[in-house]
């Protein structure tokens, strides 16, 4: 009896051995598997993987804001310290204090920027980011075809992921321009998050409070970049208003945890021009802002 | 965790290694690790009710013995009553309780009375309705003197929790898995490669046909006022498609995995959409449950009623159904559904018919216009009252059908997931054409007369390249985990 079902579970490991090889042959083949909803940060993990990024002193989060907003090289060599930027489609505050409380081990870093704008207060958390970050970073880091099986995607999304996605281009750092056709318009239709406050606004905030808190706690100096907003966002006295508030909200939770605020709200230095929409900019008005940031950090990144 | 989960097929290889390979000599062992692995699966969920699910076995592991033991009938009706009290009691808090206030409420607010009672946030504890069904049958089977208690308190527990049934059935009586429990189990390798086979034919059944449907189907019935009447008539075809395929691939599941470990529990479908009359489709469908209500309640209410002739059976029938509906969940969609499938009795009442089995002959190849016209009558009366089963109440449900039967019920139904849907109708087409040529064997994959090994090993795994292509873009929780 032993040796029958000894066989038995060998015949079977034997049936399911093709399977296994199958998705092997399609994870070489650069059908990756589908770690979380988001298609930039599953990018992303991959990237960070690949070039085996381990210790970042200064690690930059946020949304497209943060991932198109800030100009890498311009960080890499002036700020003259290892610098990756994780930052994402999509992030919310809330994915972030999660992410965060992950990252701070892995990659062991002294800063944290998060360059944000409003729209990353406006949505609920995303919890497919939990499948990526739940597992062990030896586990994701060494054996990502795991994510094949961990929560299946058929092949069918994973194909349709490789061929229907937007054109996000990483450079070396994380960070990306948002890509233009030939006649300089850009490609990506953002989907905007314009409404504002939301009802998830205030869950936001809170989630702020926590990875202020918990930066703090782990000595790890938190930078809070306010991305510039184009005119029009704050065009009434009623939106003015709305925008004022939340500024002064992000900065007194920043601040209260000794962190550093930096608003570059600016419509004199930040023409319309050099946004795509109402909150991204193009790669013209990235590097205006991020030679701005340099500037103000000089003194702060050591 | 779920059957077509990884955490499953992990905890499942060990289990039936340690299962066979280190304990098969000792039947004992083998029952401790089925109720530890039993308690590691139920708590995988919810380690809460796990004590719950504890506490209630032992109470009634002791009133089994109590009742067989005692001479004094009035003493063995009391220790009846409290596990009935006990298993009902906890059904009727946990499930209908809120349903319960909320009925109370609104009959005082028809007096215009503003009473001071409220609904509790109460969890349901996973499959309570299957296991305390488990321990109904056993206290009610020793008191009429059909079964001798278990003296073996694990045999029994095991019995109560066994994991390939606890969460969504099949409902096995303790006639059936209690002897099995105590008798030692050989390995059959044949049996469990045909095991694996059911195992296969489920998962295709809930993934590739369950999970696709599901994904339509939730989308017509919240957005059932905007669409099209074609829509709703889809969404009507495809919701009994998707419950028939969930609970069925579930049930073929849970049987293959119960025999990979040498047990026979009760079949709970054999092909239900050839049913040629709704008597017929209830011996079909969901069999365990209905056999479990034709012993316990319809026969018993048939005795109390003889008198009556056809009103009794009808009485009868009815109640049956709407306890049937009930124990579905606390909402008067369920009762309502109950009712209809009662009612959908009585014509075959009326002409003598209840118990007459039409037989399909067994080899034909294509069903005849007759047979084909029953069955299309059958699916069709069964689809409309599922439109019930899946509305969220009673007026949505009609608010459904009167758009259902509109001028737009012949225009083009919008579909956004378009891939899925082919896929989802091609796979019922290959359902049903399998389960029609099989339908004399317990599962369509029973495919030994196929003698060509590189045919066979070709079928199968073209249903593990269907499964793994072709899954829902969501996977949907099986449809009677709620329950």
């Amino acid at each position: 009896m032993k040796s029958k079902a000894a066989a038995f579970l060998f015949k079977i490991t034997l049936f399911v051995l093709p399977v296994l090889i199958f998705f092997e042959v399609i994870f070489r083949l650069g059908f990756y598997p589908i770690m979380t909803t988001s298609t930039t940060y599953d990018m992303k993990m991959r990237q960070v993987r690949n070039q085996h990024i381990r210790n970042v002193k200064l690690l930059a989060i946020g949304s497209s804001v943060g991932l198109y907003g800030l100009n890498s090289s311009i960080i890499a060599h002036n700020l003259n310290s290892s610098y990756y930027n994780f930052a994402s489609w999509g992030l919310q505050m809330a994915d972030i204090s999660d992410m965060l409380k992950d990252y701070a081990d892995e990659y062991n870093p002294q800063y944290v920027m998060i360059c944000s704008s409003f729209a990353d207060f406006t949505m609920p958390k995303n919890e497919s980011y939990n499948n990526y970050l739940n597992v062990n970073s030896h586990i994701r880091n060494n054996f990502p075809e795991v994510f094949y099986f961990k929560k299946y995607y058929s092949i069918h999304q994973i194909i349709r992921r490789k061929f229907k996605t937007y054109p996000v281009l990483l450079d070396e750092w994380g960070g990306s321009c948002v890509p233009t056709n030939a006649k300089g318009k850009n490609k990506v239709q953002f989907v905007l998050h314009n409404v504002f406050p939301t009802k998830y606004t205030g869950m936001n905030y809170n989630y702020l409070d926590t990875l202020s808190d918990f930066l703090q706690s782990g000595h790890i100096k938190l930078i809070f970049i306010q991305a510039p907003i184009r005119k029009d966002c704050a065009g009434t006295t009623a939106q003015q208003q709305v925008i004022t508030t939340y500024f002064n909200q992000c900065k007194s939770i920043v601040e209260a945890h000794g962190g550093t605020y930096l608003n570059y709200y600016d419509n004199h230095v930040f023409a319309d021009s050099l946004f795509i929409d109402q909150y991204h900019l193009k790669s013209a008005g990235s590097v205006v802002l991020t030679n701005e940031i340099v500037r103000d950090l000089k003194g702060i990144v050591k | 965790m779920v059957f077509n989960s990884i955490p499953f097929v992990v905890f499942f290889v060990l289990f039936f290694f340690i299962y066979w390979v280190i304990l098969g000599k000792s039947v004992k062992a083998q029952n401790i690790l089925i109720l530890l692995g039993s308690y590691v699966f139920y708590a995988w969920w919810d380690w809460r009710f796990l004590f719950f699910l504890i506490g209630s076995s032992v109470l009634n592991y002791f009133l089994g013995i109590g009742i067989y033991k005692s001479n004094n009938e009035r003493y063995r009706t009391f220790l009846l009553g409290i596990g009935l009290f006990q298993g009902l009691g906890s059904l009727v808090f946990f499930k209908y309780f809120n349903f319960f206030i909320n009925i109370l409420i609104g009959f005082f607010g028809t007096l215009n009375i503003k009473p001071d009672i409220h609904t509790f946030d109460i969890l349901l504890p996973l499959g309570i309705s299957f296991y305390t069904f488990r321990t109904i049958s056993y206290l009610l089977d020793i008191k009429r003197g059909q079964v001798k208690p278990t003296t073996d308190c694990v045999v029994f527990l095991s019995y109560v929790s066994f994991f390939p049934s606890l969460i969504s059935g099949p409902i096995d009586k303790a006639k059936t898995l209690v002897p099995q429990l105590e008798n030692k189990r050989v390995f059959n390798y044949s049996k469990a490669a045909d095991n694996m086979r059911q195992i296969l034919w489920g998962l295709f059944k809930k993934i590739v046909i369950a999970d696709n449907c599901a994904v339509f189907t939730a989308d017509v019935f919240n957005h059932y006022q905007t669409l099209p009447a074609s829509s709703l008539l889809l969404g009507a075809f495809l919701f009994t498609i998707q419950v028939y395929t969930d609970f069925s691939g579930y049930s073929d599941i849970a049987i293959g995995v119960a025999s990979l470990i040498g047990f026979n529990i009760t079949r709970n479908f054999n092909y239900p959409f050839f049913a040629q009359n709704i008597a017929d489709f209830w011996r079909r469908w969901h069999i365990s449950l209905t056999s479990w209500f034709t012993d316990y309640l319809f026969n018993p209410l048939a005795i109390y009623f003889r008198d009556y002739g056809n009103t009794g059976i009808i009485i009868s029938i009815l109640l049956n159904f709407i306890i049937i509906g009930i124990w579905h969940g606390a909402n008067w969609t369920f009762i309502l559904f109950g009712f209809l499938h009662g009612c959908m009795f009585i014509p075959l009442i009326l002409r003598g018919k209840l118990n007459t089995k039409k037989r399909q002959s067994e080899n034909t190849l294509i069903p005849s216009a007759g047979m084909l016209l029953n069955m299309a009558a059958t699916f069709i009366l069964v689809m409309f009252v599922f439109v019930i089963f899946r509305s969220d109440s009673v007026s949505q449900a009609f608010d459904y059908y009167h758009r259902l039967f509109s001028p737009t019920l012949f225009s083009k139904p919008p579909i956004a997931e378009k891939v899925n849907m082919i896929v989802a109708v091609l796979a019922i087409i290959l359902m049903f054409v399998a389960e029609w040529l099989q339908r004399n064997r317990e599962h369509p994959l029973q495919i030994d007369f196929i003698k060509p090994f590189a045919l066979r090993a070709a079928i199968y795994y073209g249903l593990v390249f269907l499964i793994l292509t072709f899954s829902a873009t969501k996977m949907a929780d099986f449809v009677y985990l709620k329950f």
